[in-house]
């Protein structure tokens, strides 16, 4: 057995995404990489999907037979993506009640390789304040620019940070009025990569629209993000809903791709925090607490 | 109207928006499922071009494919000003046409690093770069002496021609493949000039320059 | 070699690689650079990240006087690298102490040149005369600079009195790890030629040469190309050359950690009644009918960061001490301009400044303060400034400007001859609106003109004269406009102080209990007490002694606090006001 380089055992130990299904095409390896290993996957037309750690018998874009491969990885389909480990993972990976919902829009966005550690790209997701200046005249525009107090806790059941009372000003709030307004957020951290977003539905005002960023780590400073979209909308199309997420992302993209250092500093004092931070300071605290060292600079002991 | 059909985060297809913008021309966008649906690669995209590639225009039934070639059609047709495709300096045209080639010299190597960075396509990203970095010398060159002669274009004109559309996006987004551009100091001070050009509109990507010192 | 060469200066640019409203993307041992020339000339060398979130600054926008983060919009000023707007909170001044770390920049031989701990002076290159040399194209290449310095001592070229020739005799002159200077010569024809190598990395560097002597003409360029050509071949064989040996692993240089003060979300950091800078008055002028404009220059180093809105303590000759707002405009940070009004009762502050006080003369300052920030967050703002106290809101309105923020500044006064500091309200162009010689009754008719129509989005900010203060402030209540869109800065308290009173302080987190005396401040109990609090003019006017009250009933004396922030009772300024009750909690 191949001795992985990621020595952290919290990451190793966690479920990690590694494909949508809908692009796993059957009986064909698929390669890819987790935490610096290369991994095969395969699924079978049914529903049943197979992941190892890649193998010279069966090369990437060759057939297979996954009912024939031995030595697999744990494996678990959620949310519409395949799930790994390469420790030892937990029961369940966390919940997205609304993901039951059947009168939502279930679509991978995208999955994009970005040049950055995984916590930044979280942090990021997190962040209500670039919203005028990286997605000028879609989330955010100028002047107002204001992040508003909301509230932060780390909920110690569930494991996990929660952000309410979050609200920013997005111009063309809505579909039925042309005027902009303050949009409400909830946001969730409830895996050291993956982070869920609610936000005020523009089709249904009494219902949230859920937005999921899981992150693959390539390695400490590579990911592989797939984008979750669980909305509600009747109306476009597919490839309508997902341009927009890939608009909002490629927005994004050259900001973490121009982070230095591109692992998260957990030092309180590597960078300068304010108020409209409290979510990212929740988040730095927490990864340091679990003792995560993969895709961070720990604090100095 | 013209009809594009377009995939927002294609270099390719920002080329027309971005002349397009600053013609003042006006379009409507049918979106292609680029990535990760593959739709240019489906039936009815290759019935429009068999060549399954973006970008694509429609102007009342004339439909062509391959951007260079867009632009050239576009600055014909739509450019009053005559100066982003001079059709009365052979000179020119000619200067046009050889950047014209360079760009899709960068597409070939930036794009493609771009591409299996961020979209993992299966391609020799080490050969890309250093492709992409011997055109950047070269590019920097050529722009450094520009401005030493005056010029702030890529070809030997007062205003910026359609080589500058077609070499500005894949440059731009050259660091999404691994590609920096940092030892190229004329072409970036030649991508804030060419952002403050009247009517440019950014993509995701690309962000804008801030105000020219007035006069 | 290397830690030899942080001491060293080197070149990270040539002149030409920074035109205005561009920011270069430099490096030097493996510390990556943000430079940027400001509108007004400096040349800026910063590390590449915002301290916010670590977002390079070269991907930033230059407007000429702040570099904006492409990321959050935080700006930072010209000259000092501090912060002076955080557009997430646009209600509260910054910290001053977030600054960016800047770098030493030295421009010569039509190089930038900077050091990461600059000892000694830029290397002196004889035969070298500022403005009559030739900078040629920088040549990157990657190789260390070692490799490269060894291989351009066999670097052959023409002079370039006889560039077409092809017998030149070329002389190494001198050589060290990061230089080499060579004589080529042929006939009549000499040329020294220094090619310094800037070290950007373990294994790149740049090659900036720079020739003796200017060439005019169609010459020039025949030149340029022809070291072009000639040390772009040298590269292709120093790269071969280095890229037979193993890549040795890139430089990691150090990032300086935050102050633990911003690392952890501050209040304001405390500083009490000190003049830390001394400035010289390097020009004293009459920026208008009864008022002097005064340059404040540094003795030594730069000016802290200032905000639209700030004011400095100016300690005078006299002993006296008065508070005064910088008018400056965004980036100009290398003096303060303040203006100074001929007070016809006046105590000795003013004609001390008006009278005494000359060009040449050293005064003690104090870091700027900024107890009336400037919100960039509206659609619409309105400034309305009364005889002198135009100085705050002319800072303000040249900020706006300079984001191209829809204002107004509404100026009352009583004649042409009394608006001040003409030069600078001229660049606000249309936004500026004088209002010339009208009686009281026709003030409070132009008031409540300018102050009809409130809306969401719309903010106003006042400075005058008490009487007019007073009155703008009511229009605007009546007229609908809510306290938080009302922003004033009275010049002082005409308020008769009662100091009567005899209470007890208890200070919360000090965990002590003072007892306030009549004919004492809180204030100055507190300081007796060993307390460090801020202050500035202690009269109750500018906001600095401001504490929070978590028990007690303030009794209010001051012209700060807003109506509503009185009736909260939350909030005390701790040089004027007193309690009504026995006792009060404050937080400190």
């Amino acid at each position: 057995m191949t001795e992985t380089r990621c020595k952290d055992q919290v990451i190793l130990d966690l479920w990690h995404p590694l494909a949508a299904l809908s692009e796993v095409p059957a009986g064909v390896v698929v390669g890819t990489i987790l935490l610096e290993e290369r991994l095969s996957l395969a699924c079978d037309g049914t529903g049943k999907v197979a992941v190892w750690r890649s193998r010279r018998d069966l090369p990437v874009d060759g057939p297979v037979d996954i009912s024939a491969v031995a030595g697999t990885l744990p494996v678990k389909l959620a949310y519409g993506y395949v799930w790994t480990s390469l420790g030892n993972p937990p029961a369940d990976i966390f919940p997205i009640p609304e993901y039951a919902e059947a009168d939502r829009r279930k679509l991978n966005a995208a999955t994009f390789g970005v040049n950055v550690s995984a916590p930044r790209a979280i942090e990021n997701f997190l962040d209500m304040g670039h919203f005028p200046y990286v997605h000028t005249d879609i989330l955010g525009a100028e002047p107002h620019t204001e992040v508003k107090e909301y509230d932060v806790e780390i909920s110690v059941d569930r494991d996990e940070i929660l952000a309410t009372r979050c609200r920013f000003f997005q111009p063309m709030a809505s579909t039925t009025s042309d005027g902009g307004a303050d949009v409400d957020y909830i946001y969730r951290v409830p895996h050291p990569y993956c982070s869920v977003l609610y936000k005020s539905s523009p089709m249904d005002e009494t219902r949230l629209d859920v937005i999921a960023v899981f992150l693959q780590p390539v390695d400490q400073e590579h990911v592989r993000a797939h984008m979750l979209l669980c909305v509600l909308d009747e109306d476009n199309e597919d490839k309508v809903i997902k341009r927009f997420q890939q608009t909002i992302f490629g927005q994004d993209k050259p900001i973490l791709e121009n982070q230095f250092p591109k692992r998260l500093p957990l030092d309180p004092r590597a960078e300068t925090p304010i108020r409209a931070d409290k979510s990212a300071i929740a988040y730095r605290r927490w990864l340091s607490q679990k003792g995560v060292t993969y895709g961070v600079i720990p604090a100095a002991t | 109207m013209i009809t594009l059909y377009d995939y927002e985060l294609s270099g390719n297809c920002y080329k027309l928006r971005l002349l397009m913008g600053m013609l003042g021309v006006e379009w409507k966008t049918v979106p292609v499922d680029f990535y990760p649906g593959r739709e240019h690669k489906s039936d009815w995209f290759l019935k429009i071009n068999p060549l399954g590639q973006l970008p694509v225009i429609d102007d009342d039934g004339l439909i062509l494919r391959d951007a260079q070639a867009i632009l050239v059609y576009l600055a014909s047709k739509y450019d009053a000003s005559g100066t982003w495709y001079p059709r009365d300096n052979p000179a020119l045209l000619g200067e046009i046409s050889q950047w014209l080639a360079f760009a899709d010299g960068i597409t070939g190597t930036a794009s493609a690093a771009r591409l299996h960075d961020a979209l993992f396509y299966d391609f020799d990203v080490e050969a890309a770069r250093a492709g992409a970095h011997r055109l950047f010398r070269i590019l920097d060159e050529h722009l450094w002496f520009g401005e030493q002669e005056g010029r702030n274009w890529i070809c030997s004109a007062a205003q910026p021609t359609i080589a500058d559309i077609a070499c500005f996006p894949y440059i731009m987004l050259s660091e999404e493949g691994g590609i920096p551009r940092q030892d190229y100091p004329a072409i970036r001070r030649w991508c804030d000039r060419l952002k403050r050009i009247k009517g440019f509109a950014v993509m995701s990507g690309v962000f804008p320059a801030g105000p020219a010192k007035a006069a | 070699m290397l830690d030899l060469a942080k001491s060293r200066w080197h070149p990270i640019a040539a002149a030409h690689d920074l035109p205005l409203r561009h920011v270069f993307h430099g490096q030097l041992l493996g510390r990556e650079f943000a430079v940027w020339r400001a509108d007004d000339g400096y040349v800026n060398i910063w590390e590449n990240r915002c301290l916010h979130r670590g977002v390079r600054l070269s991907i930033g926008i230059n407007d000429g006087r702040e570099l904006k983060c492409q990321y959050h919009g935080w700006r930072y000023s010209n000259r000092t690298a501090g912060c002076t707007y955080i557009p997430a909170h646009p209600a509260d001044a910054p910290a001053r102490t977030i600054t960016n770390r800047t770098f030493a920049a030295v421009e010569r031989y039509g190089l930038v040149w900077s050091a990461e701990e600059p000892q000694g002076e830029v290397p002196e290159v004889s035969g070298f005369a500022e403005g009559k040399l030739l900078a040629l194209r920088a040549i990157p290449v990657n190789a260390p600079a070692d490799v490269v310095a060894a291989q351009l001592t066999g670097y052959r070229f023409q002079p370039s009195g006889n560039i077409d020739g092809s017998a030149a005799k070329v002389a190494v002159e001198a050589s060290n790890a990061f230089s080499v200077a060579l004589r080529s010569s042929e006939g009549d024809a000499s040329t020294l030629a220094v090619l310094f190598v800037q070290p950007v990395d373990s294994n790149r560097s740049v090659i900036r040469g720079v020739l003796d002597s200017e060439v005019e003409g169609a010459a020039r360029l025949a030149v340029l190309r022809h070291h072009n050509e000639l040390l772009s071949r040298l590269r292709v064989a120093v790269e071969a050359e280095a890229a037979r040996e193993p890549a040795p692993a890139p430089l990691e240089p150090i990032i300086e950690r935050v102050s633990p003060e911003l690392a952890e979300m501050p209040e304001e950091t405390t500083h009490g009644r000190k003049a830390t800078i001394r400035v010289q008055v390097t020009r004293k002028w009459s920026a208008a009918d009864g008022i002097a404009g005064f340059e404040l220059r540094p003795l030594k180093g730069l000016l802290p960061t200032f905000q639209p809105g700030a004011h400095i303590d100016v300690h005078l000759p006299n002993g006296l001490i008065r508070q005064y707002s910088i008018t400056n405009g965004p980036g100009e940070s290398d003096s303060y301009v303040i203006g100074v009004k001929l007070e016809r009762d006046s105590k000795g502050g003013s004609t001390c400044l008006h009278e005494t006080v000359r060009e040449g003369d050293v005064l003690a300052i104090s870091e700027p303060r900024n107890n009336f920030p400037l919100r960039r967050d509206a659609i619409q703002t309105l400034f309305i400034a009364g005889g002198i106290g135009i100085t705050p809101l002319l800072a303000m309105a040249q900020a706006l400007n300079n984001q191209s923020l829809g204002h107004e500044l509404h100026y009352f006064a009583q004649n042409q001859a009394q608006l001040a500091f003409p030069e600078k309200t001229k660049t606000l162009g249309a936004s500026l609106k004088p209002h010339l010689g009208l009686s009281p009754d026709q003030t409070g008719a132009k008031l409540r003109e300018i102050l009809s129509g409130y809306g969401p989005d719309k903010h106003v900010y006042l400075c005058g004269p008490g009487p007019m203060l007073e009155a703008a402030r009511a229009i605007a209540a009546e007229m609908g406009w809510p306290e938080t869109a009302v922003h004033f800065e009275y010049f002082k308290n005409t308020n008769v102080i009662d100091d009567s009173t005899s209470f007890e302080v208890a200070l919360a987190r000090s965990c002590m209990t003072l007892t306030v005396p009549a004919g004492k401040t809180i204030l100055e109990v507190m300081r007796d007490a060993g307390i460090d609090m801020p202050s500035s003019c202690e009269q109750g006017a500018c906001g600095t002694c401001l504490a929070t009250v978590i028990e007690g009933e303030p009794d209010h004396q001051d012209v700060y606090l807003n109506d509503a922030e009185r009736k909260s009772g939350t909030k005390i300024m701790t040089c004027v006001s007193r309690a009504k009750s026995a006792r009060l909690v404050l937080d400190l």
